[in-house]
């Protein structure tokens, strides 16, 4: 009898997501104390791209906008940590809110005389604006910027006295908090009124505009917040590399979080996470093949799209919103 | 003024080759509604290809052909193979994904595209190559203060010969009538007796060949190619699809030009280093008071 | 629910990639070198990491150091670019065994990952860094083996002009931190015959890296009607520029910085161009007049076939000995003992590019410089 009742509740801890929860939880903490410095910085990198992914999520998944300048934003945020803790020595922490602001700032600037703008449209200004962007650092707007070299020299993150973030264990747990509570907030946001006025956005623009929602209002507090996570994101960059300089901050770094978002799924949190472990993990992982890896990278992308258009996880809720953006009916919107 | 005129040919070199490549993604997207990015590394294959017929083909090129027979050759059989190449990413990549909608087929893009120019990596080798310098004709023109080559007339003279034939196909060919109703209501257009798969692969085989005779043009007016640079062109190109009016091939033709006049103009009186800035800003400026892009009609919003 | 569904997901994810990276022995002294060995000085990387494996196994050959044991190249690739090289100095600097860094080929990306090397207390002996400010930061562990632009640019000053009897000169650079650094080294070397009227500079400007038409700056540049034409940048924009200059009617001689000519430049450009270009060097492998270099370049050119193109493998290679010579000498492996040692002690250390000495800021002794044009059959020979 106890024998059966141990049984059904071994049967019931592992089966159950609780349980799945803390696995990976522990999983997550245990990990950087086994592998080595490589490995937690593969990790570390896993979760910046998390955090951008999640960043575009809101733009590109929750409202349907296509933005491919998304790296912009990053780099606001990035440049901003850089300048102002190299110039004038202000501290990566205090930096950090203070770069989101600055990139919220400059995404609600450049948004607001472009958001009436649709689909493709939309997406070549964001293009132009993240293009604008890397190009102005380059050229070494007022000496701030380094020019091609950037700026170098960023110190790490201190909570005061001996506590400072300087090992890759540490940064590991810095970056995964940051995601977690991220997702914690994303997934309250979904569920507000905001999430909903956006799918509906997503859905029928036209319609929600009827229905009394400022469509444009909602349009620009999704760059605005998208944004202004990616200058999180970019705080913890800089201060992970402790310099900046233009060329991580290309097109190409756009299109790779446009990639995370549809490979994991549009509008899904645990989606956007496989989105960025495919394009952060995947060529660590096929590192042993040298120059084909990224052969393999092209192809694997290709396939996936052919075996899950909608997504590795895409969102399962009434109205995914694929049934209008796509011309037919998606297989995944059950 | 000499520096005048010189800098408008320059822009209009650069603008035809902006406008080469715009056309394929302005067909594919026409028909398609896919930003097809793999389109600007069909542009640099055909690069790697002509370099390859002009390397090995040197001896016979030099003895039987002569050098503007040479650049021909090596611009037909790069136009050939990456149209082949063309279809094959197009029955690969993009037709399996059709039915998914259009996002999915935007990442599939970009995977080939990742893939084209990493197999030009692996077979080319990661380092730049250089157009064998004593195949491509140099001859200097010096009319007054203006400094050109003949090269840059032969190169001027081609594109706009071919965005002609393509003007004319387009507006005055069946093909043309077929592809033009297809990208306007793709059903009514197969119900009026147009072979769907029939307009694909004719814009699969076309755009491909222009953007590889564009590459070989490229590879022989600056001679050096290195395998990413289908990303810089096809950017540029597809910005001046945009600003044309997507869709619209007349209008893809004029944004190349435009686009290429713009960005030399910008470099010569405002600053070389910030005439990327100055293109786009004008873009966008161009989207915000016409939303539509240049040529383009306004689209009444569907409900 | 949901969240814990994909965290577990995640976490069986980062299970797989759990770390294969076999453990190192403990015998060999590990000697890092970070440089490019991918991107677009994959070419320098190359011949980089290929010159300190044959001088680490010279050095093995003859019986290692420290009574026996073997020395080992740890490389790393950083592709070239700033943000790769500091990642690859941390994998570096976070490995226990590795004692000392080469690093790296470019000022740019020497920088920010020199300060991660000091910042982690780990010597690092640049070979291919030449911008003056490297060694005025006062860090206590960089080093290097090569000269600074600042002799490079005096040199450019002493000879150049005379040379051509030029007057009008421009300068060109392409805003990296080794090519301003050098253009600017230039200018001030110029100063004073500017002041005596002597000559002057009619043209001072930048091209953007990766750019492929030069075409409105270099129309620019021939409205100033330049009788001599200085380039500090890298191979690949001076191969372009050059072409495009003379396609454009720029007549003027041509000289490069250092890393404006190589094989690569007179492929790029073709040998019609590119014969009669002139360029500003430390002196290549093959004018090297030192037993120790001859004995290298045997052991280089019986393994891949031909000697280096560039100087600046030779520096890593001499990098290498150095670090070497040191950790022998001193018996410890410890960075502070090295970086002291380096400082103050060494002096005429036998090189393959000469004696080997360091200033107090860590620059390298006596760096020789030539003047070397493509002559007409592409080779790159010292000028008379």
């Amino acid at each position: 009898m106890i024998e059966e009742t141990k049984r059904i509740g071994m049967e019931r801890f592992f089966g159950s997501y609780q349980s799945m929860f803390f696995i990976t939880l522990t999983m997550f903490i245990i990990y950087p104390f086994v592998v080595s410095d490589y490995y937690i910085d593969v990790a570390f990198f896993f979760g910046i791209y998390a955090l951008l992914g999640l960043s575009l999520n809101i733009v590109l998944g929750e409202v349907g906008l296509f933005d491919l300048g998304h790296a912009g934003f990053y780099a606001i945020g990035a440049y901003t940590t850089a300048i102002l803790n190299t110039k004038f020595g202000v501290p990566i922490l205090i930096l950090l809110p203070l770069s989101a602001a600055a990139a919220a700032l400059f995404a609600y600037l450049v948004c607001s005389p472009i958001i009436h703008l649709r689909g493709d449209y939309l997406c070549i200004v964001t293009i132009g604006m993240g293009e604008i962007v890397r190009i102005a650092l380059i050229n070494n707007p007022f000496n701030l910027t380094g020019g091609p070299n950037g700026v170098y020299g960023i110190d790490f993150p201190s909570f005061g006295g001996p506590f400072v973030i300087d090992s890759s264990i540490e940064y590991y747990f810095l970056i995964w908090i940051v995601v977690a509570l991220s997702i914690y907030g994303l997934i309250r946001l979904q569920n507000s009124h905001i999430g909903r006025a956006w799918n509906y956005i997503r859905e029928d623009e036209v319609a929600a505009g009827a229905s009394g929602i400022d469509v444009r209002h909602y349009k620009l507090l999704a760059f605005v917040l998208g944004a202004a996570l990616a200058g999180v994101a970019g705080n913890i960059y800089a201060s992970k590399l402790m310099c900046v300089s233009p060329e991580s901050f290309t097109f190409w770094e756009s299109c790779l979080m446009f990639c995370i978002v549809l490979i994991g799924g549009m509008g899904s949190i645990p989606g956007v996470l496989i989105g960025a472990a495919f394009i952060s993990l995947f060529p660590e992982i096929f590192r042993p093949f040298a120059m084909y890896r990224m052969l393999i990278f092209g192809t694997v992308m290709i396939l996936m799209m052919m075996f899950r258009p909608g997504g590795a996880w895409p969102r399962k809720r009434g109205g995914i919103g694929f049934a209008s953006i796509f011309a037919k009916k998606d297989v995944t919107d059950d | 003024m000499d520096v005048f005129l010189e800098q408008l040919i320059n822009g209009l070199t650069i603008g035809s080759f902006y406008a080469l490549i715009a056309l394929g993604y302005s067909m594919v997207y026409g028909i398609l509604k896919l930003i097809n990015f793999a389109h600007g590394d069909f542009f640099a294959l055909g690069s790697y290809v002509g370099y390859t017929v002009l390397v090995f083909g040197s001896a016979v090129i030099t003895t039987h052909f002569g050098l503007w027979g040479g650049l021909m050759a090596a611009m037909i059989i790069a136009a050939v193979c990456v149209a082949f190449v063309g279809i094959m990413v197009e029955r690969a990549a993009y037709r399996p994904i059709y039915p998914a909608g259009r996002l999915p087929a935007v990442v599939s893009a970009l995977g080939a595209s990742i893939f084209i120019q990493n197999t030009i990596m692996v077979i080319w080798g990661p380092r730049y190559q250089a157009y064998p310098a004593s195949l491509i004709p140099n001859i200097h023109i010096q009319i007054g203060g203006l400094h050109i080559t003949m090269l840059q007339i032969v190169i001027l003279i081609m594109s706009f010969m071919l965005l002609g034939i393509l003007y004319w196909i387009i507006q005055k060919t069946t093909f043309g009538a077929a592809i033009r109703a297809t990208a306007l209501d793709k059903d009514t257009a197969s119900l009026m007796g147009v072979d769907f798969n029939k307009v694909i692969f004719f814009i699969f085989t076309l755009g491909p060949a222009l953007g590889a005779m564009t590459g070989v043009m490229v590879g022989m007016y600056y001679r050096q190619i290195s395998f990413t640079m289908g990303w810089n062109y096809g950017l540029k190109a597809f910005t001046a699809t945009i600003m044309g009016g997507i869709g619209n091939l007349p209008g893809a033709m004029f944004g190349g030009l435009i686009l290429g006049v713009l960005e030399m103009f910008g470099a010569a009186y405002i600053s070389a280093a910030w005439k990327d800035v100055f293109v786009f800003l004008i873009l966008i400026l161009v989207l915000i008071f016409r939303p539509t892009g240049l040529f383009g009609e306004k689209v009444a919003e569907k409900v | 629910m949901k969240i814990m569904k994909y965290l577990a997901m995640i976490g069986v994810l980062m299970c797989i990639c759990m770390p294969w990276n076999a453990m190192a022995a403990a015998k060999p002294v590990v000697i890092g070198l970070q440089g490019p060995i991918t991107g677009p000085w994959a070419y320098e990387g190359q011949m980089a990491k290929q010159s300190c494996e044959i001088a680490a196994e010279l050095i093995n050959q003859k019986g290692g150091i420290l009574g026996g044991r073997m020395i080992e190249v740890r490389v790393v690739d950083d592709a070239g670019e700033p943000k790769t090289g500091a990642l690859a100095a941390q994998r570096l600097v976070t490995q226990k065994d590795v004692v000392a860094s080469i690093s790296t080929y470019g000022s740019s990306i020497c920088e920010p990952a020199s300060t991660i090397y000091e910042k982690f207390k780990k010597v690092n002996i640049g070979y291919g860094v030449t911008a003056v400010r490297l060694t005025q930061r006062g860090y206590k562990y960089f080093f290097r083996t090569c000269g600074r632009d600042d002799s490079q640019g005096q040199f450019f000053a002493d000879v150049v002009p005379a040379k051509f009897g030029a007057k009008r000169i421009a300068i060109m650079h392409d805003n990296t931190a080794f090519g301003k650094g050098l253009a600017e080294d230039t200018k001030r070397a110029l100063q004073p015959m500017i002041d005596d009227g002597k000559l002057m500079i009619v043209y001072y400007d930048a091209v953007t890296p990766g750019e492929k038409d030069f075409r409105v700056t270099l129309t620019k540049l021939r409205e100033t009607k330049p009788e001599v034409w200085y380039f500090t940048g890298y191979y690949a924009e001076a191969a372009l520029l050059v072409s495009q200059a003379r396609e454009i009617g720029i007549t003027c001689p041509f000289v490069g910085g250092n890393a404006a000519i190589n094989d690569e430049f007179i492929k790029i450009a073709g040998l019609n161009i590119a014969k009669g270009c002139y360029m500003t060097n430390e002196p290549l492998p093959a004018d090297l007049p030192y037993e120790k270099a001859k004995e290298f370049l045997k052991a280089y050119k019986d393994k891949y076939g031909e000697i280096p193109s560039s100087p600046w493998p030779i520096y890593a290679a001499d990098a290498l000995n150095i670090i070497a010579y040191a950790v022998d000498n001193t018996g410890s492996t410890k960075s502070d003992v090295l970086a002291d040692y380096l400082r103050d002690k060494v002096d005429g250390a036998p090189g393959i590019t000469g004696p080997i000495g360091f200033t107090e800021q860590g620059d390298r002794e006596g760096v020789p410089f030539y003047l070397y044009v493509v002559d007409d059959e592409g080779n790159i020979v010292v000028s008379k």
